[in-house]
């Protein structure tokens, strides 16, 4: 593993910030080494330098891809951290669907969905599974679940759909693997009919929300932590932004938007909370 | 010391009675089940960690079907085949479908040990990462219960400072109206 020296920090750090928005203090280094090591050795590049310089002059920015991919991804489970599906089953959906079906006089309901870091999907494949065991008949109504995420790579698994049983076997109940996937080998593939209720798409937060439209339902877990305050910020206003008057925002269980944004009020309901629109 | 339980299946006697006496040798705990249905049963009522089973068996209980019924009861159980040269394609199916390895006939014993060790260390890695993630689940749940109770009292004192700032600034009631207001507010946190 090549070791990043203390005068490559900033640089590399400045970076990887302008790229991905993820922001990396000093006491984060071991990110740098364990992440993007081999990405460097695997272009003959022997110091974190050389990789800076290399991934700034390629024109192709596939290496710039390769790094976001890599610095970007986290773990990520089937229903990780059972609140937020709890929340989203027993309230947040039959509140969304009574509201937009009182609205929608005539025409199916339509209600959006955003997983705004879906990272490999499994975030939006689990709101899609409990949407279909919540909803008897799918078709009167027009659920629109979008997962974006910076990594390309992300995105691309994200679509396929497939993954290793040690991705699956934490946090996926038994009789909702073998109901919702189909297995293939060592892996395990979402079937069709979850697979065509969802769709993936790059998008980094950072940038402006183009095209998005206004979400009754907003999952944004876990990804802020990796900005400074001041990003956060931005994102959670432009966030609000992106949210219906009587959305739902639900964020990481131990992130908090106290300082963050005032646009928000949290509710609680058992044991999770979710933010409401001032 | 091995503590772990290993199955043999295996319908040739000579066989099973090596690699019984060998692995017991080697202090792992061992059954042998002369046939499918026999290790079916005997699945049934133990915990084995791995099965070593010969892929071709007389009976309607073959090697894969054996994979397949140590899987049905545990995930975790790892699945070894034993097969002769001549059906290696076999094994590599059987692979697909969750054979943790395969070893050819005759059996190398050399071979054998090292493939077990292999597994003992992927076990014990994958317990490691369990036991560290149950302890970061732990972790968490705490501290996303403590975030989430200041978010609230958070939420609910921003909520009294925007009532007493409102009752502050009402021009209708005089000054000394407006701050008893504000004290019965702030009095009521």
């Amino acid at each position: 593993m090549i070791k990043i020296k203390p005068n490559e920090i900033k640089p590399v750090a400045q970076y990887i910030y302008e790229i991905s928005g993820i922001f990396l203090d000093s006491n984060k280094t071991y990110l740098f080494e364990t992440r993007l090591s081999s990405i460097a050795e695997e272009l003959g590049c022997a110091s974190f330098s050389e990789l800076h310089t290399k991934a700034k002059s390629d024109r192709s920015k596939n290496i710039e891809r390769k790094i976001v991919d890599a610095i970007s991804t986290n773990e990520t489970l089937f229903f990780r951290d059972k609140g937020p599906f709890e929340l989203l089953q027993h309230k947040l959906l039959p509140e969304i669907i009574d509201a937009r079906s009182a609205k929608a006089t005539g025409l199916r309901p339509n209600i959006k969905i955003w997983s705004a870091a879906s990272s490999t999907g499994q975030e939006l494949y689990s709101i899609a599974i409990i949407i279909k065991e919540l909803v008897p008949d799918l078709s009167r109504y027009s659920f629109q679940l979008l997962g974006t995420d910076i990594s390309d790579n992300a995105v691309a698994q994200a679509s396929y759909g497939k993954y290793n049983k040690f991705e699956i076997e934490r946090g996926l109940p038994r009789a909702q693997l073998q109901k919702y996937f189909t297995p293939a080998g060592e892996f395990w593939k979402i079937k069709d009919e979850i697979r065509a209720m969802v769709n993936f798409r790059k998008l980094n937060l950072m940038s402006p929300f183009v095209g998005l439209g206004k979400f009754d339902i907003i999952f944004c877990r876990n990804v802020a932590i990796y900005f400074t305050l001041e990003d956060r910020k931005k994102l959670f206003n432009k966030i609000a932004d992106s949210l219906a008057d009587d959305g739902f925002l639900v964020i990481g269980s131990t992130e908090s938007l106290t300082g963050v944004s005032p646009r928000f009020v949290p509710k609680r309901h058992l044991r999770s909370i979710f933010y409401l629109k001032k | 010391m091995n503590s772990l339980t290993i199955l043999v299946v295996d319908d040739d006697p000579v066989i099973r009675r090596l690699l019984e006496q060998r692995l017991k040798k080697a202090h792992y705990s061992v059954d042998v089940a002369e046939d499918g249905y026999k290790a079916e049963k005997l699945l049934q009522q133990k915990h084995f960690d791995i099965v070593l089973t010969d892929l071709m068996m007389p009976g309607g209980i073959g090697g894969i079907e054996v994979l397949e019924i140590a899987k049905e009861i545990d995930q975790n159980i790892e699945v070894v085949l034993i097969t002769a040269h001549s059906s290696v394609d076999s094994a590599v199916e059987a692979m697909k479908k969750g054979a943790v390895d395969y070893l050819e006939k005759p059996i190398n014993f050399d071979e054998l040990f090292l493939r077990l060790e292999k597994i003992i260390n992927i076990k014990s890695l994958m317990r490691n990462a369990r036991d560290i993630h149950e302890a970061m689940d732990a972790t968490e749940n705490a501290a996303s219960e403590t975030i989430q109770n200041l978010e609230i009292m958070a939420a609910k004192l921003q909520q009294r400072l925007d009532m007493v700032e409102n009752e502050l600034r009402d021009e209708a009631v005089d000054a000394e109206s407006r701050i008893a207001r504000a004290l019965d507010i702030l009095a009521g946190l």
